[in-house]
């Protein structure tokens, strides 16, 4: 039986996508799993928690085309303090961008780490329009994924998955226009407003 | 304008002339992005976080040519440089176009520019390739129409830095 810690490492964790992601893993999974959010300061105490689990699941946003600063810190903290047996480790990373391919060099980063410390790397699964899929009728692309990416885990498999939003990019942008116009709607924030070319002065 | 970014101090006063703007972000507060989208959709262009970035991320927009000089862990920027790159998205709008048949978000006023990275540290063969793949996906976010990366040891930093001020005066 495999048991998994899964944890967080989107920098707004308990109100992340991630978060979303994590619990439909987590309903979908037959294993025991444990679920943490990464947080500025819990770092050592969650490298502490990893010893005795089979599997480690990292959820985490793309971040300026490669991991957030919240996870490398984390993998930091980690190289310095190991579990005494290692999970193998997998990834969920989604990203705001259609292409679930522009997650690649995030996954790279994570299998570096993995290599350079002796972690096995497991199954990724990499969701393409990952801010707005799930609110869409597209949400099941997802689930249909997560759900495989836990029986990967279960049965020890190495798969790299992709997924995203089964739209012409076109429509897509279309789409995230309306996602991103509702948003500021909702601060009060114009569109003219929102497509300001100034940037604040130095 | 011309701006050095590095995640560690450099001795290059002397390389220092007008037009050139030399920021040490290891002497800077700059906090985590906190993804709030505030920069997109609450304040569009200026980030709610008002530490030391803000002085930052306008100098990155404005420059034509850029050197950013930084560690690499794990194939990517570490942290000091990493955090500031993550801070600079107010310099972009939430909203999404093609480019080069692929979705990225519309630039404010941001100018192309020619980069050159200088990454530093232990690295090998395997790191480097990531590094390459890296900067490549961020040419497209970041603005660059040309960029170079110049591997080094970090006793080697400094003098790479000062090479790649030489070519802007040629
Ligand atoms: C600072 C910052 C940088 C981002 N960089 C990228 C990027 O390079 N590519 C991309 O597709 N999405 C990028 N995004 C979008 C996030 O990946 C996307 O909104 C994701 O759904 C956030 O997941 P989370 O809620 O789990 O944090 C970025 C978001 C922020 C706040």
């Amino acid at each position: 039986m495999a048991e998994i810690i899964i944890l967080n490492a989107s920098p707004r964790a308990p109100k992340s996508n991630s978060k979303l992601y994590a619990d439909i893993f987590i309903k979908n999974c037959k294993e025991k799993t444990e679920y943490y959010n990464i947080s500025k300061n819990n770092h050592t105490e969650l490298c502490g928690k990893i010893n005795g689990f089979t599997d480690l699941l990292f959820v985490f946003p793309l971040y300026a085309d490669g991991i957030p600063s919240t996870l490398l810190g984390f993998l930091k903290t980690l190289e310095k303090n190991p579990p005494e047996k290692k999970p193998t480790v997998s990834v969920i990373v989604n990203c705001g961008f259609f292409e679930p391919a522009q997650n690649d060099t995030a996954v790279d980063m994570v299998k570096l780490f993995c290599a350079q410390n002796g972690f096995p790397f497991g199954s990724a699964l990499q969701i393409g329009s990952g801010e707005a899929i799930l609110d869409t009728p597209f949400r099941s692309f997802a689930e249909r994924k997560i759900k495989m990416l836990a029986g990967c885990i279960s049965d020890g498999k190495q798969r790299v998955l992709k997924t995203t939003m089964p739209l012409p990019k076109r429509i897509f942008i279309r789409a995230s226009t309306s996602y991103w116009l509702e948003y500021g709607r909702k601060n009060g924030v114009t569109e003219e407003e929102m497509r300001t070319m100034s940037i604040e002065k130095f | 304008m011309k701006l050095i970014l590095s995640d560690t101090p450099l001795n290059i006063s002397s390389e220092i002339s007008n037009g050139i703007k030399y920021i040490d972000l290891s002497e800077l507060k700059i906090a985590n992005c906190v993804g709030c989208f505030g920069c997109w959709t609450k304040t569009p262009g200026k980030c709610v976080i008002r530490d030391d970035a803000v002085k930052v991320y306008p100098l990155i927009a404005a420059s034509d040519a850029v050197i950013y000089v930084s560690r690499i862990k794990y194939g990517g920027y570490d942290t000091v440089m990493k955090t500031m790159l993550e801070r600079a998205i107010p310099i972009q709008m939430a909203f999404i176009r093609l480019l080069d048949g692929e979705t990225h978000h519309v630039q404010r006023a941001v100018a192309l520019k020619k980069a050159v990275i200088i990454a530093y540290g232990d690295t090998g063969e395997e790191e480097r390739e990531v590094f390459r793949r890296l900067v490549e996906r961020n040419a497209k976010n970041m603005s660059f129409k040309s960029w170079r990366i110049v591997f080094v040891n970090e006793n080697e930093t400094e003098s790479a830095v000062r090479e790649a001020v030489k070519e802007w005066r040629k």
